[in-house]
């Protein structure tokens, strides 16, 4: 499918090297030097045949090794996905359940209408936001997210932390309102109601009972985002100079470069389907009914 | 002295003695034509004046400071479009990599002056149908292997030859045909040209992406392990897509260019936006190139030096000659006509432009006819014009792409022709849509009625004569078919001497501005931002950043 897609787009890889002030015979020679002048049968099957043996190819617009731009670039978004992982999910979470236990109150409103509103303020304005004051005006961080190579885990940390804060923001507001929402349910629910009632300590029917329930539905907005944190961060890529996956599939459809493409968005599928199975097991685990149901 | 000197080394020197030409004409003169930088310079005091002119730039005085030797200099660049082999190098950030580890004949300066670098002197037989090269000798590959005539030779076929895909293949068509560089001994190459051309020079130079001299049987799959050139920068490491880090080459033939910092690190950056806050926020100690529009923080910042160069580069805002509503000049004229120029240069170039007269001929060229009288803003007689040519109230499409101040361009060209009643209707794309196949008939670029597209800086206009507007162009997006232009193309093209190209360039310039087949109205200036703790950084506005002589100021 992406490879019938990317045939619509204009142009071919050749003219897009090249540029398109190059003579047509030095496009016809490059076409025929990177085989894009076969049928698109051939093309395909030249890529499938290779890539279910392992091998991704060649990417034509870098002369390169497709699992070499691939595999450098999910290494540099998973970085900064985890990064922002680690940052947003306990912190809404904690948002979350504060929000829910202050139910109507000044501290609720701040947490709801705080999360919601850096929500939907985009990610690009919250990037330009912490550039201005954090590295222009205070100069506490690199404008780029570019860590020099061979760089130690807190230098990482320093230059991946102003690209993840914006994660966080959009983030936040979004899991900290499934926290809330669940932990309503669960804190009004009657298996809660008992747990009060035998006396166990607060703190205890919270971890033991709220927790464990309201959990369930903010673990599914947790990993419906992976595909989002991983393959869709282009624009604060951009911003940061960041060598992500979605800056390299951004260019592989812009060069046309097919190889690339193909199995940048596998890999980005692969990593969603992997994170939708990590929370249906965490769902499982959380859930006693859920297991039960698939011992019947 | 003059007894020694050749014909048309003569004709210059009387050309600057009667002062046709001034002292920095002559010496650029002089040097196109092979004469040497001390000769020249011996003449120029001999017998000249001194004259003002040229770049100009406020970060220029500082640039100039003395540096001291050592530390780490960093490059912020625009992001190379390709692999990096020189067959297929065609935007500045790959050229800026290119150009510090491996070196061209001539070095096309930033007063577009051809400076002589693997080249020593160059000279043409009697019509310029044939340039004689002598190839500088003890000059070194970093794998110590020695750059020979052969190897100039072969580079020159390599990129002249259609079956290798080269990205220079467009700029020698008419010029230099496979096969047309020969080495005939040691130390000359000799270049039989397809037509005579007075500026063969600059198609050997800097000027033309591609040509930086490789060994004999260059392998570009071997280029980007090892960069392997001539220049006073070796590789160290390349990260695709990240950077790129030199090391000097410590024995580089030109000790005059002996590299000052121990190490260089270029950062590429994606977008210019990244690469303006690198600056700012000092991560780069230079910015290799940003526009007035995305960098008026730049322009502005006390802490930032800038060096502008004023340059050729532009954009062409075309109409089919040969459709309608432009078929008829009057129309083309009445476009022209309506454009405000001064909102452009001063409101959106931020002033940081020269205006443009319709004709390729960049008020910084020479060989510009400046007593060609300027085309302003005149409303009045724009509406008479389309009264005339019964053409009132249409409507047209303008096609264009995402690309620094252009879609701006677009909107002021769109609301400047309400004025006429004339309705624009803006098609801002992707550049691959606005592209498509770059041939006639599958390309909105050479297709569509009204466009505009971007060409980048060249030291002599030959370029921008040809192909956008020659009848059988292959960038004719115009469909400009005219017989006499083609024939003042060749005279222009074939001039060895200043007063004959300036002859037919006043004759181009005039019908240009006549037959509008295109609207030249800014040449935008080539804008570097420094730190102003750094000095020693040369720039060319074709995106060359040479920081052998940069660092930290002494």
């Amino acid at each position: 499918m992406i490879f019938l897609a990317a045939q619509v787009l204009p142009g071919d890889v050749a003219r897009r090297i090249l540029g398109p002030f190059a003579d047509q015979a030095s496009v016809d020679a490059l076409s025929k030097e990177l085989g894009t002048d076969r049928s698109l049968i051939a093309q395909y099957w030249g890529w499938i045949s290779s890539f279910v043996t392992g091998d991704l190819g060649q990417s034509p617009a870098q002369s390169r090794p497709v699992s070499d731009i691939v595999v450098d670039a999910i290494v540099a978004s998973g970085k900064l996905a985890l990064l922002a992982f680690i940052i947003v999910v306990p912190l809404a979470i904690a948002g979350g359940v504060v929000a829910a236990m202050n139910e109507g109150s000044l501290r609720d409103r701040l947490i709801s209408v705080g999360g919601l509103s850096a929500t939907a303020i985009p990610e690009f304005v919250w990037a330009v936001l912490f550039i201005l004051v954090f590295s222009l005006g205070l100069g506490l961080f690199p404008t780029t997210a570019q860590f020099p190579e061979g760089a130690g885990i807190f230098t990482q940390i320093k230059y991946l932390l102003l690209p993840a804060l914006c994660l966080v923001c959009v983030l936040f507001g979004y899991i900290a309102r499934m926290a809330r929402a669940g932990t309503i349910e669960a804190l009004e629910a009657d298996y809660t109601r008992t747990a009060v009632l035998k006396g166990l300590a607060q703190r205890t029917v919270i971890r033991r009972h709220v927790l464990r329930n309201s959990l369930l539905p903010t673990i599914a907005v947790v990993a419906t985002q992976a595909g989002y944190l991983i393959g869709g961060l282009v624009i604060i890529e951009l911003i940061f100079n960041y060598q992500g996956i979605g800056l390299a599939l951004a260019r592989a459809a812009t060069q046309k470069d097919i190889p690339v493409l193909q199995s940048g968005i596998l890999i980005i599928g692969v990593v969603y389907l992997v994170a939708t199975l990590i929370a249906d097991i965490l769902y499982s685990v959380l859930n006693p009914r859920v297991r039960l149901e698939a011992a019947e | 002295m003059r007894a020694q000197r050749s014909e048309l080394e003569n004709h210059i020197i009387d050309e600057y003695r009667a002062g046709y030409i001034g002292r920095r004409e002559f010496m650029r003169r002089g040097a196109v034509v092979g004469m040497s930088l001390p000769l020249v310079g011996f003449l120029a005091s001999a017998c000249g004046t001194e004259e003002k002119g040229g770049s100009s730039a406020d970060g220029e005085e500082s640039n100039k400071a003395a540096v001291k030797k050592g530390g780490v200099f960093k490059t912020g660049i625009q992001i190379p479009g390709s692999d990096l082999d020189p067959l297929k190098v065609n935007n500045q950030g790959s050229l800026g990599v290119l150009a510090q580890s491996a070196e061209f004949l001539i070095f096309s300066d930033r007063d577009l002056k051809p400076v002589p670098r693997l080249a020593e002197s160059w000279e043409p037989n009697d019509d310029g149908s044939q340039w004689t090269f002598k190839i500088r000798q003890g000059v070194k590959y970093h794998d110590g292997t020695p750059m020979t005539s052969e190897d100039v030779a072969a580079t020159f076929n390599l990129h002249a030859d259609p079956d290798n895909g080269s990205n220079a293949l467009s700029a020698f068509t008419g010029v230099l045909s496979k096969g047309g560089a020969q080495a005939t001994d040691e130390t000359t190459v000799v270049f039989e040209l397809d037509a005579p051309n007075g500026n063969f020079p600059f198609n050997t130079s800097s000027d033309n992406y591609n040509l930086v001299i490789l060994p004999k049987g260059f392998d570009p799959t071997t280029w980007p392990k090892n960069f392997q050139g001539t220049g006073p920068w070796r590789l160290d490491k390349y990260s695709p897509n990240q950077g790129v880090t030199f090391t000097p080459n410590p024995d580089y033939w030109d000790k005059t260019r002996s590299v000052l910092p121990e190490r260089h690190e270029m950062t590429f950056y994606e977008k210019e936006a990244a690469g303006i806050l690198g600056i700012q926020g000092g991560e780069v100690d230079v910015l290799s190139q940003f526009s007035a529009i995305n960098g008026k923080p730049l322009l502005t910042d006390p802490n930032i030096s800038v060096i502008e160069l004023r340059a050729a580069q532009h954009r062409q805002l075309h109409m089919r000659t040969d459709k309608e509503p432009f078929t008829d000049k009057r129309v083309r004229q009445a476009v022209a006509l309506l454009l405000n120029r001064d909102n452009i240069v001063k409101g959106l170039l931020e002033e940081k432009s020269d205006y443009g007269n319709d004709s390729p001929f960049a008020p910084v060229y020479r060989t510009t006819d400046k007593t060609v009288a300027q085309r302003k803003q005149d409303v009045e007689k724009a509406k008479a014009l389309l009264a005339e040519a019964g053409k009132e109230n249409f409507s047209v499409e303008l096609r264009t792409w995402e690309n620094f101040e252009m879609p701006q361009y677009a909107a002021l060209v769109q609301n400047d022709l309400k004025a006429a009643g004339i309705d624009v209707k803006l098609n801002i794309t992707d550049a691959g849509s606005y592209y498509g196949d770059a041939v006639f008939g599958k390309s909105p670029w050479l297709d569509s009625t009204f466009g505009i597209t971007e060409y980048g800086h060249r030291g002599v206009p030959n370029v921008y004569l040809g192909a956008p507007l020659k009848s059988d162009g292959t960038w004719n997006s115009s469909h400009f078919k005219n017989k006499a232009y083609d024939a003042l193309n060749t005279e222009y093209v074939a001039a060895l001497d200043l007063q004959t190209q300036r002859t037919a360039a006043k004759k181009i310039q005039e019908m240009l501005l006549d037959e509008v087949p295109i609207i030249f109205s800014y040449f935008y200036f080539y804008l570097s931002a420094l730190k102003p703790t750094i000095a020693g950084v040369n720039v060319s506005a074709m995106g060359h950043v040479d920081v052998t002589q940069g660092g930290v100021k002494a």
